[in-house]
């Protein structure tokens, strides 16, 4: 298991474009105050696995999502867990020594008052981590993820294939940057 | 027709598009009202809009017809049951959602080309085969039935049958392609494509305004569709109650020989429709929502709108009150061989009704015995499907059936 996080976490990758978190467009609404007196929970959408049949290492795989803070105080996705993985991270795609590599993000994922995380491709992801069983397109995996706020969220996630970027998430320890 | 459409903060939070609730229910008033009264139509009903896939009944029914669409017809895989199927429309739920707000669906391997206020709507259907499996027979809407071959059917199975339908529709081909391949890739494990009929449609004229839009005859075409209370009684089914706010959808191919209709007069032309050309307006009237006056005879004694004019033997008075809701999509079939290019025109036809056994056989099957314009049409394709009723933020399509 040690081996296996030093290989995820000093894996090599390539940089890729949406590497940088820009959130495509800023909200426009601010909470209204009877809004605000109901404590907002971190709103999920658009949550999804990637396959890991047809891959290489289908020891890992991860997940991806939108978090929106509706609220006035910044929260952090501070863990996850998922019958399927033996063990889950949080994970980012940071620049080191010019290189794009995969860590564990320091303190979870914060998501700002009134915006938004992009969990995605080449950015911040829930690592799912000594899966039990191939997941497959069409399957689906539960994943719970707990807050700063104390709140708990239950999801049903699909799995889905997605071909790009094969490296990102199935690292191999030999594998060589193949673009720059 | 459309319950009111509440902003949640959800919405209002949406972090692409910031999309206009005001208009959401807007469009949604213009579609529930409007229907009879083309003149009326608020210009935003017609593109531009972002219309919300939530409600009582699925979006794309009531709206406006846009300008393009695009209809995918599945065969269920052989080991897809009903756990499976409920895990599909789980998925495809999830890409609707986002892509009509304006988001890329989870997974998307294009993100950009999601993009919000382009009227986009994805309406799902189930097909009979879906209501021969396990645990499903007793549950199929009695409404729902293959329509029995008619007399100038020519029908091809590559335009015929499917166990799930995707209407995907939206002011742009390139939204609809996009929206159609994602939910191609997605539904993937659990169907494959069966066949695919990529239409348009013109609903507003020189100006912008909302018009009924024509066929490739020339006809202003659906003219007349129920309104408001009718359009409820026409389309809403009420029963079993899983069903209850879902429809029956026929999708008809229909072949139209535009060279020997171009042959005719213009004259020739409007008596076979009973309705002008220009406006729309039965040969008995001046304007396109004027109604028909059958009774009327001309100096010669002969029926202004002929015995054999559609527009009477589909006149609801002429079937018992019986009414369906129809919409269209123009097509234009090119292939090309070593012989040139070959082009087939026709329409998409489209109807939504509480009960295809009820309302639209019977109709149907009056027009097949003497509707003049059975001589420049034959249908080549037909499918008939169950359109689950609407969903909530929280809920998905069809999860009263297969939950």
């Amino acid at each position: 298991m040690t081996a296996r996080l030093t290989a995820a976490t000093a894996a090599v990758v390539a940089l890729a474009a949406c590497a940088t978190e820009t959130p495509r467009a800023r909200p426009t609404a601010t909470p209204t105050p009877s809004a605000a007196a109901v404590p907002a929970k971190v709103i999920v959408e658009d949550a999804w696995v990637r396959a890991t049949t047809g891959t290489k290492d289908r020891s890992m795989t991860a997940a991806f999502m939108t978090l929106t803070n509706p609220g006035e105080k910044a929260v952090v996705l501070t863990s996850a867990t998922s019958p399927v993985a033996g063990m889950v991270h949080l994970h980012e795609m940071a620049k080191a020594g010019g290189r794009t590599v995969m860590r564990e993000k320091a303190g979870g994922i914060s998501v700002a008052a009134g915006s938004h995380q992009h969990l995605r491709p080449g950015g911040l992801h829930v690592m799912l981590m000594d899966l039990k069983r191939p997941l497959k397109a069409g399957d689906e995996v539960a994943v719970t993820l707990a807050f700063s706020d104390g709140t708990k969220q239950a999801l049903t996630v699909p799995v889905k294939k997605f071909t790009e970027e094969e490296e990102h998430y199935h690292p191999s320890p030999s594998k060589t940057p193949a673009r720059q | 027709v459309t319950p009111p459409v509440r902003p949640t903060r959800r919405r209002l939070l949406g972090y692409v598009g910031a999309t206009t609730a005001g208009a959401v229910a807007g469009a949604a008033a213009g579609a529930a009202t409007a229907r009879d009264e083309s003149a009326a139509r608020p210009e935003y009903a017609v593109t531009g809009a972002s219309v919300s896939p939530f409600g009582v009944h699925q979006a794309g029914i009531e709206q406006v017809t846009p300008r393009s669409a695009k209809l995918l017809a599945f065969t269920l895989l052989p080991g897809t049951d009903r756990a499976a199927l409920a895990r599909l429309m789980r998925l495809w739920t999830a890409d609707v959602v986002a892509l009509t707000a304006g988001r890329a669906a989870p997974g998307d391997t294009a993100p950009d080309l999601a993009q919000g206020n382009v009227s986009l709507t994805v309406t799902v259907g189930l097909g009979p085969a879906v209501f021969e499996l396990p645990g499903l027979a007793s549950r199929r809407p009695a409404g729902l039935v293959e329509i029995p071959a008619m007399r100038h059917d020519r029908l091809e199975p590559r335009w015929s049958g499917g166990d799930l339908l995707l209407v995907v529709a939206a002011d742009d081909a390139t939204t609809v392609a996009h929206a159609a391949r994602r939910l191609v890739s997605d539904a993937e494990p659990f169907a494959r494509p069966r066949w695919t009929q990529t239409g348009s449609w013109r609903a507003t004229d020189a100006d912008g305004k909302a018009v009924t839009g024509r066929n490739l005859f020339g006809q202003v075409d659906g003219t007349g569709n129920p309104a408001s209370e009718l359009f409820t009684s026409t389309v809403w089914a009420g029963e079993p109650e899983w069903f209850r706010g879902g429809t029956t959808l026929v999708v008809r191919r229909i072949r139209m020989n535009l060279g020997t209709w171009d042959e005719l007069t213009r004259s020739e032309q409007e008596r076979a429709v009973g309705r002008r050309l220009d406006t729309g307006a039965p040969l008995t009237g001046k304007a396109e929502s004027d109604e028909l006056d059958l009774a009327a005879k001309d100096g010669d004694g002969r029926h202004v709108i002929p015995a054999n004019a559609h527009a009477r033997l589909s006149h609801h008075t002429q079937n018992a009150g019986r009414r369906i809701f129809r919409k269209g999509f123009n097509y234009t079939d090119e292939q090309v061989t070593a012989a040139g290019v070959r082009t087939e025109s026709g329409l998409i036809f489209v109807s939504y009704q509480a009960s295809i056994a009820e309302q639209f056989i019977p109709l149907q099957t009056r027009l097949d015995q003497g509707d003049a314009l059975n001589e420049w049409t034959t249908a080549v394709g037909s499918a008939v499907f169950a359109v689950p009723p609407g969903y909530q933020p929280d809920t998905w399509v069809a999860q009263s059936l297969l939950a």
